[in-house]
């Protein structure tokens, strides 16, 4: 399916066509999710109100996570079978992922305030998470950084397999980095599985952000794609002018 | 065999007597230990404190800092190019370049962290673990910086790139060595777990990465 689409006329064909789709899915769910989390939810019997940021905050960890392994997938796919398109697809998810970290961030530290007293406290998610934006930001500037495009590309597969593996060393490292030494005066949010009624509003929100992060992915992709033609059709307009130029020179 | 154990000398040998050698990361450390008090304060328990983390980053920090000769110099005057061609293998070939030239720079480290976890009010035995630490922790830290520094090789003022490609790969190293000394530090018992965990990390950086490495010369070689 991959080496079908590689055919740009062919991909452009399906971006065309599932751009406007996803827009609509992603107006139609967030609207319905931002409903149901304000006003489609109860307020938990522990937070109270604030429990509502968790409808914003979970699905924007969770699509932080889903990009990075959507960038590491098409950087294998890459690597290894060498389709434009997925380096193409690294490239453009590569900022979206990290917005949706920093949005994760920003979100859980305006939770962490009214739950734990704190903007930020250097528990193991919250580190790893940490960790993981200071990974989009050093593959993107190493893509930013090399100007050949195919070497670019190949280092930035490279890196983005690498951190794959020290992301999940991260983890584990930060859990017992902490556990030993986590002060036990903290207050530990220990709340009940999670409800139905929360469920559904958290439900739709997480399918409403994939869609919207696949809209802009799309969206990115098809730009980019037109980037690249309009600045072929540029060059191959002045070797033309050029070309014309030499032979009316060499006429005169 | 031999034509490793040759790499390996090459490099041991330039890095030694080329751009200050030894000197080098030595200083930088030693001027990042002697800084921190007078950023934080005098105050010995905090320093003692503080002590064995702050050696840790500054070690990680001065690791980072000669990282951009790793192979900038090699990738700018063609011996990487011929290293690749090499019937050795460029894995064990890149393993053998990074060792010899991170061990003959940057084995003053745990010398200068045990005399400064002693200045810094650190106990004797926890300066120690401190310091084997430290010894355990470089060639996991001097194979990533070389990961980092093999993808940013002759990208202009790739120091700054290299640091922030390393800084997430050298996270559970810093977390474990520092943590050996602070441990010991607090009379744990863990500080034992920890240096065996960095030493672990080290081995499974000197398995892993070479192939990373060689993976990241030739995705720039083109």
């Amino acid at each position: 399916m991959l080496s079908y689409f590689s055919n740009p006329q062919r991909f452009d064909g399906l971006a065309r066509r599932a751009i406007p789709v996803l827009g609509v899915l992603t107006v139609l769910l967030l609207a319905a999710g931002v409903w149901l989390s304000f006003f489609g939810s109860p307020p938990d019997y522990q937070q109270g109100e604030t429990v509502r940021i968790m409808y914003v905050h979970v699905p924007a960890a969770y699509m932080a996570m889903a990009l990075y392994a959507a960038l590491a997938g098409a950087s294998f796919v890459f690597f290894v079978w060498r389709h434009a398109l997925a380096d193409a697809a690294a490239e453009v998810i590569a900022p979206i992922g990290a917005v949706f970290t920093v949005l994760a961030l920003v979100t859980g530290s305006l939770w962490g305030k009214p739950m734990w007293g704190t903007w930020w406290e250097w528990d193991a998610r919250m580190t790893s998470v940490l960790v993981l934006l200071l990974v989009y930001l050093g593959y993107m500037a190493l893509r930013a950084a090399l100007e050949d495009a195919q070497q670019a590309a190949r280092a930035g597969a490279v890196l983005a397999m690498a951190g794959v593996i020290n992301l999940v060393i991260v983890k584990f490292s930060v859990e017992w980095w902490s556990s030993l030494h986590q002060p036990a005066s903290v207050i530990r949010f220990d709340g009940p599985t999670i409800h139905a009624s929360q469920l559904w509003p958290l439900a739709v929100m997480a399918l409403g952000y994939t869609m919207l992060a696949a809209w802009l992915v799309f969206y990115r992709l098809r730009s980019r794609a037109l980037i690249q033609r309009a600045r072929q059709t540029e060059r191959r307009k002045l070797q033309a002018a050029r070309q014309a130029q030499s032979t009316e020179g060499g006429l005169t | 065999m031999s034509g490793l154990a040759s790499v390996f000398a090459r490099e041991a040998r330039l890095a030694w007597s080329g751009g200050g050698g030894p000197a080098g990361p030595a200083a930088f450390f030693l001027a990042a230990i002697t800084l921190a008090p007078l950023a934080i304060g005098p105050a010995p328990e905090v320093l003692a404190a503080a002590g064995p983390g702050l050696m840790g980053f500054a070690a990680l920090l001065s690791v980072l800092q000669s990282a951009e000769r790793l192979y900038g110099d090699d990738f700018a005057d063609g011996t990487l190019d011929l290293y690749a061609l090499t019937p050795m293998g460029l894995p064990l070939l890149c393993l053998a370049k990074t060792l010899g030239q991170g061990l003959a720079t940057l084995w003053p480290l745990p010398a200068i962290a045990l005399a400064g976890g002693l200045m810094y009010g650190v106990p004797v035995q926890a300066s120690l673990m401190l310091a084997a630490a430290l010894l355990a922790a470089i060639p996991a830290l001097v194979l990533l910086a070389g990961f980092a520094g093999a993808l940013a090789a002759g990208v202009r003022r790739s120091g700054l790139l290299i640091a922030l490609i390393a800084a997430p790969l050298m996270v559970p190293v810093l977390i474990f060595a520092a943590g050996a000394g602070r441990s010991g530090f607090e009379g744990d018992e863990r500080a034992l777990a920890n240096l065996g965990l960095t030493a672990a990390l080290s081995l499974g950086a000197i398995a892993l990465t070479p192939f990373g490495i060689a993976a990241a010369v030739r995705s720039r070689l083109g």
